[in-house]
């Protein structure tokens, strides 16, 4: 019997953290994402070397985002431009970002 | 003359086009693999920790399938997936996904 209340307590515990990650206030994400405009907010911009046009982000999902905020930021995921953009962001920056694209982003 | 103005153009051309113009109907073939996560037309994937493919732009498709293949970008799954798919199968994949509707759309 405690063991089966230590598994839903584990459970819980790991409900709420995957909750809390995914928090992120869109009205703060709208500010801090004008940077992204310069490029993610020109249809058809084209990124080069290689050339390809640079993805659109409004409406995709927010946890993506994040995953691939912090993939640019660790190096994980190399591209010179977008590591230097979230080199800086803290977590709550990238939760809020994440949250504003995902939102559709609307200025 | 001509035959080396030929040869020019021949070169030009071949070098500013896609080395593979992608058929999106053979890509909807080749995509069920990858709609079982991203989901029908890969506009509704099943955990949102997966991108939304459905309406991306074509050359950015093919560009993150080419980079899981070279192991520039990591992905444990993708990097399965993607290991045997020939030039033409990921052209053919992005060309078919860029085809399909979605909420995705540039910044505005």
């Amino acid at each position: 019997m405690t063991g089966l209340l230590r598994v839903c307590a584990m459970v819980c515990g790991l409900l709420f953290f995957s909750i809390s990650y995914a928090e992120g206030d869109i009205e703060a994400g709208r500010i801090k994402a004008e940077t992204c405009l310069g490029c993610h907010g020109i249809d058809g911009y084209n990124n080069v070397y290689p050339t390809y046009k640079v993805p659109k982000l409004a409406g995709q999902n927010m946890e993506y985002l994040v995953i691939a905020l912090n993939a640019y930021k660790s190096g994980e995921r190399s591209h010179p431009t977008m590591r230097s953009q979230a080199a800086t962001l803290s977590a709550q920056d990238i939760d809020d970002i994440a949250a504003f694209l995902a939102s559709g982003g609307e200025q | 003359m001509s035959f080396i103005k030929t040869l020019a153009i021949i070169a030009i051309v071949s070098l500013t086009t896609p080395v593979w113009a992608g058929d999106k109907t053979a890509g909807e073939e080749k995509a069920v693999s990858c709609t079982a996560c991203h989901g029908a037309g890969g506009g509704a994937p099943i955990s949102p920790q997966y991108p939304i493919l459905a309406g991306q732009h074509e050359n950015y498709l093919s560009q993150a399938l080419m980079q899981y293949q070279s192991g520039e970008r990591k992905n444990m799954i993708m990097a399965g997936l993607v290991a045997a798919l020939s030039a033409e199968d990921v052209a053919d994949l992005a060309a078919y996904f860029a085809s399909q509707s979605s909420a995705l759309r540039t910044l505005d």
